[in-house]
């Protein structure tokens, strides 16, 4: 037994060998050399001065513009994540339930948009909701408009862009857990005289929870980190955290406070997803137990 | 207790310095440029007929401004750089030169320099290719603009149009626009503060203040004479108008790191750039004046593009050092003040 165990260990490390080098080299490297950047001082001239000071950090977490940047970052996550869940679960408790021919048919639509490019999507957006768009001309000549609607250039247009971006993860991922649900576990509580609301909020939902958590876990870090729909669909004068670090890198070469922008744009991303991700388990401890 | 940060955190530049190395055995010179069209059209009016006849192969390093200047000061103390020539606008090349970056550009060494104004040279770099900032405006819809003071005139409420990565020349015009010098922006802040409340549109990048423009979104904003040309060619109704208070100078020109490994090369490349027929290659396809006095740029161009006389002498020139120095300050106010 002693023997087995340890041949599973070796097996399982030389299976896990490559990818951990990859996140080693590629990932981790740089994050440490990012984070040593983090606690030097910028200096216009000398690009930046080698120091060990938290100055960044507080600066970034004392600033009411980038607590500002970080509350409209973490609102549109939630809201864009809720709604992602909302639309997500019935079109992945259809695929999951659907017959063999119809689900890849199905999983490929599902897939579809991710073929097209984050920015070449919002390029397409721009042209369809601009105020000289296709929709706002639609309007107007509808005569329900007497002008143009702003609707690209908000809050709300970057919520609906990063949905449609995200939608297909959610679906996915719900999708694959709700598969291994019996559906004569269903069958049952409709038997016993559930109705199917009942149903779904005393059955199916707790036990898709695993992919509710996976799903909106991996839904909500992509929106946090979004970059290109903000910048596209948000315009000017909106800013999420993505967008607010690459301005220091490439705008005014501030590394350094870039770099704590940075990770505290991780620590909060992962800090929420770890605790969310707990606390949702937790709460369906007791009950599928 | 602080160093300044050296050529320790000098960032792929194993690969390039093997890249330089190639370089420099088969007579070549690599040029750090914006891509897009710059970059094409120096490789259709310099790269292809004038630097292949002398047997000099140019490769293109291309990459953004910001990018191109972090990488001139992190290898500024390495004995060989990865860049032969690097183009950057006026105040990148003046502040890359406050770290002691370029190599002195002579007449020996760039011949061609004898044929560029005084106003436009500096001891280390070339001036390529010019333009000012004039207001543009929809010629159909509104009567030209005096100058950079009509952004505030409660009658063009809601017709203007900013650009939000010019915002360093919108805070100095609207400082020029209220009497202010040139090294002290506190009267252009405030106005643009005040400006506000006339509503003015943001647009992201150039482009998108050009599809304002031509659906009548906005009726006129500041921009570069250049890029008003330009659009007007791509069929928007536009006009251009010289401020009163003066058209801001914009210069884009090149220099050659002190560290370059093939600087006799890059030194003709910078000759090259100055050259007639690459002059008025970029007047007619981009759209910018000639920085020489001996280029023949047909006369209705040279009109549409050009200054006169008198515009010329009420140009205003930038203030490098201030703004080598309040770049970022600036960019905090933009963001947080102005945008907010």
């Amino acid at each position: 037994m002693k023997k087995e165990a340890k041949t599973f260990v070796r097996y399982t490390s030389a299976l896990i060998l490559p990818a951990t080098l990859v996140a080693l080299v590629l990932l981790v490297a740089p994050l440490l050399l990012l984070f040593r950047y983090s606690l030097n001082i910028y200096s216009p001239t000398d690009l930046m001065i080698e120091a060990l000071t938290a100055a960044n950090y507080r600066a970034a977490v004392t600033d009411p513009y980038y607590r500002d940047v970080m509350a409209t970052t973490l609102r549109v996550a939630f809201v864009s994540t809720l709604i992602a869940l909302a639309a997500g679960f019935p079109a992945a408790y259809t695929l999951a339930r659907m017959g063999p021919r119809w689900k890849s048919a199905l999983t490929i639509l599902t897939v579809f948009p991710l073929l097209v490019g984050n920015v070449v999507r919002a390029a397409g957006w721009l042209t369809l909701l601009g105020n000289a768009g296709v929709v706002n001309a639609g309007l107007q000549r509808l005569g329900l408009t007497a002008g143009p609607v702003q609707i690209i250039y908000t809050e709300g247009a970057v919520i609906a862009g990063l949905v449609t971006v995200v939608l297909p993860y959610m679906i996915l991922t719900l999708a694959s857990v709700i598969e291994n649900i019996a559906p004569a576990v269903e069958e049952a509580a409709l038997n016993l005289g559930a109705p199917p609301f009942t149903v779904f909020r005393r059955v199916i939902f707790p036990l898709a929870l695993p992919g509710v958590v996976a799903g909106s876990a991996l839904v909500f870090i992509l929106c946090m980190n979004a970059y290109a729909t903000p910048v596209l669909l948000g315009g000017a004068k909106f800013k999420m955290m993505a967008p607010a670090v690459y301005d220091q890198f490439v705008r005014t070469s501030n590394w350094p406070f870039g770099a704590a922008l940075a990770f505290i744009l991780l620590a909060v991303t992962l800090g929420l997803t770890l605790s969310g991700s707990a606390l949702l388990q937790r709460r369906s401890g007791p009950k599928t137990a | 207790m602080t160093t300044p940060i050296g050529r320790r955190s000098l960032i792929g530049a194993t690969a390039a310095m093997t890249l330089t190395r190639r370089a420099k055995a088969a007579g070549q010179v690599v040029v750090g440029t914006w891509g897009g069209d710059y970059g094409a059209l120096l490789d259709k009016n310099i790269d292809k007929p004038l630097m292949a006849p002398q047997g000099i192969e140019v490769v293109q390093d291309v990459n953004n401004a910001e990018p191109r200047k972090t990488k001139l000061t992190v290898e500024r103390k390495s004995r060989r750089g990865t860049m032969d020539v690097a183009c950057l606008s006026d105040i990148d090349l003046y502040t890359m030169s406050q770290l002691d970056v370029w190599e002195p550009v002579t007449e020996q060494a760039v011949p061609n320099l004898a044929h560029v104004p005084k106003a436009y040279r500096t001891p280390y770099a070339i001036p390529q290719i010019i333009s000012g900032k004039v207001m543009l405006y929809n010629p159909g819809k509104m009567a030209p603009p005096k100058g950079f003071a009509d952004m505030w005139d409660p009658a063009n409420k809601g017709k203007l149009g900013l650009i939000d990565i010019q915002y360093l020349y919108v805070i100095m015009l609207a400082n020029l626009a209220k009497g202010g010098p040139m090294n002290d922006f506190s009267a252009g802040k405030k106005a643009l503060m005040e400006l506000k409340a006339l509503e003015p549109r943001i647009y992201p990048s150039n482009e998108e203040f050009a599809v304002g423009m031509k659906t009548g979104e906005v009726l006129f904003g500041p921009m570069w004479l250049a890029r008003g040309v330009f659009w007007k060619k791509g069929g928007i109704n536009m006009a251009a108008a010289v401020p009163a208070e003066g058209a801001i100078a914009y210069v884009s020109g090149a220099g050659v790191p002190k560290n370059a490994p093939n600087k006799e090369n890059a030194m003709a490349y910078l000759n090259a750039m100055l050259d007639p027929r690459a002059q008025v290659g970029f007047a007619q396809s981009m759209s910018y004046a000639p920085t020489v006095n001996n280029a023949p740029v047909p006369e209705p161009l040279m009109k549409e593009i050009g200054f006169t006389a008198a515009e010329q002498a009420n140009m205003k020139y930038p203030d490098f050092e201030y703004l080598a120095k309040n770049t970022a300050s600036l960019l905090d106010f933009w963001n947080k003040e102005f945008k907010a």
